[in-house]
């Protein structure tokens, strides 16, 4: 499954990117040098930004599980495909402090990529921390790539955890529509969380947004 | 008018300068890496501030509509610290990479020592790999031997003059810094540096061309509207909008535009903003509301 992402990349690229993923692609038979990976990994943005991906590279990505494939670009794929490839040369037990490091370390667009690739890394279950952390992030565009069209939280946050990304999509007034599986975790709890988020809101003179009924209306499947 | 402030510093700055500066018609800003007003003890603290600018900063900067921009290098005050300054130098690498970086700086000479004269050329070397332009910091000291100095090491590097900008000019070294073929910046200080009405007086003397300016406002006393303040003070010089224009956005625009990374959008204007980007206890908004443009 996860081998798309690397047949995209290398199918797209020629020339000058061709030469460059060549020079710093990972090797297989030892570890990864962190300073070399990461500046690989956020270089691929600005070397990959003129390639776009192709209907049938949307489709074998969806097919893979990518939720909203038709939003990625290259450069994500390319990432996804250089931590597949790292960690493939990682002992198990260093691959989440890897991961960690590059998320923290990384520009926006690099954080993002990273927790868009969460559910394509092997056991996935180790990267909890990382993605329940990332939840915390005041830029929207790395809560939204964690919270929306990413089927990692429902797959693996706790309820406490998943709850409070829920109610944090509210207060930004990210659409709680694009959560993925979301129907499955809409708990008495997170139901009761919502509410007390409209009382609230209501006692302030507030208007209370259209999500909340949303919320309270779904049925655990 | 457009306008671009191709050196400040922004991570000492507050919310009223972005909202002042974007009223005043400044849509694009870099910040280059320099020092923070104290040492840093450990190579970890140029890290975090690294990432601050080619993070945080820039997400700032969007809120009011700014682009925001960065330099990255080893600033010459701190080359002077064994404590960090390797260790700096091997981060750069990294950070040269990053979308946002659209050149090398700000880096030169301080106290003009054997460190900062090492690390000075390595990092030339650096802009030469990356292929960047060089934002380069004059020394406020001995200043004019210190531009000399400058422009010899910048010489003997190789690189094309035309990447890079030697910035911080004053009456004495203009024409020195014109005449290497680099680029020649102006930062506009209360005080010190140079001033708005000195700096129209330079541009009715020697043109525009290569000739840019900024605030190189930071943690001091420094004004961040002193690009604005010096277009009006040009304009009341009797100087031409179109020359005015070039000084204060075509030739920051065609300099830092050698990056080939300087993305200011289709229309190189500003860009949207969206201020429910932010949110909560940490959000720069705290309780105003939010000002959302529509999408084109």
């Amino acid at each position: 499954m996860s081998d798309c992402f690397n047949d995209i990349l290398w199918a797209r690229i020629d020339g000058p990117a061709r030469v460059w993923l060549e020079r710093v692609w990972p090797r297989a038979d030892e570890a990864p040098v962190a300073t070399k990976f990461r500046a690989a990994f956020a270089g691929a943005a600005r070397r990959l930004r003129d390639y776009s991906l192709k209907p049938e590279d949307i489709k074998l990505l969806t097919d893979a599980g990518v939720i909203g494939a038709g939003d990625w670009q290259l450069d994500n794929v390319a990432r996804t495909a250089l931590l597949l490839r790292a960690l493939a040369a990682l002992p198990g037990d260093e691959r989440a402090a890897f991961v960690r490091q590059i998320y923290l370390r990384g520009d926006f667009r690099e954080q993002a990529a990273v927790l868009r690739s969460l559910s394509f890394l092997p056991q996935p279950e180790q990267f909890l921390e990382l993605a329940i952390d990332a939840c915390r992030t005041n830029v929207l565009d790395v809560f939204e790539a964690i919270a929306c069209e990413n089927a990692y939280p429902a797959a693996h946050f706790p309820e406490a955890n998943f709850n409070q990304m829920v109610l944090k999509a509210i207060f930004l007034a990210v659409l709680v529509g694009r959560i993925a599986d979301l129907a499955d975790r809409a708990t008495p709890e997170l139901k009761r969380m919502v509410v007390a988020f409209a009382s609230e809101r209501r006692a302030a003179g507030r208007a209370v947004p259209d999500d909340v009924d949303m919320i309270v209306n779904l049925d655990a499947a | 008018m457009k306008m671009f402030d191709h050196h400040i510093h922004m991570t000492s700055r507050t919310t009223d300068d972005y909202q002042a500066m974007a009223d005043a018609g400044i849509v694009a800003l870099i910040e280059p890496a320099f020092w923070l007003g104290q040492p840093r003890t450990h190579v970890g603290a140029f890290e975090d501030y690294f990432l601050s600018l080619v993070g945080w900063e820039r997400f700032r900067a969007k809120q009011f509509g700014i682009h925001h921009f960065c330099t990255i290098g080893l600033n010459p005050k701190e080359a002077n610290n064994p404590d960090v300054a390797d260790g700096v130098m091997d981060l750069l690498p990294i950070y040269l990479e990053k979308e946002s970086c659209v050149g090398v700086g700000e880096i030169g000479f301080d106290d003009q020592t054997a460190e900062e004269t090492r690390h000075f050329e390595a990092q030339m070397q650096l802009a030469v790999d990356y292929e960047l332009p060089v934002l380069i910091h004059t020394p406020h000291r001995d200043k004019k031997v210190g531009t000399e100095r400058t422009i010899d090491l910048v010489k003997a590097s190789g690189i094309e003059p035309g990447r890079v900008l030697i910035d911080h000019n004053t009456e004495e070294t203009l024409a020195l810094t014109l005449d290497s073929g680099c680029w020649a910046g102006h930062s506009i200080y209360p005080h010190t540096k140079m001033d708005e009405a000195r700096m129209a007086s330079l541009v009715q003397q020697f043109g525009t061309e290569r000739i840019t300016i900024n605030s190189a406002a930071d943690w001091g006393v420094s004004d961040p509207l002193k690009v604005p303040k010096t277009v009006a003070a040009m304009r009341e010089a009797g100087i031409a909008e179109s020359d005015i224009e070039t000084v204060v956005w075509h030739n920051p625009v065609a300099f830092f535009g050698q990056s080939d990374r300087l993305d200011l959008g289709e229309h190189g204007g500003r860009p949207r903003i969206d201020q429910s980007e932010l949110w909560e206890g940490n959000s720069v908004l705290r309780g105003q509301e939010a000002v959302v443009e529509p999408a084109e």
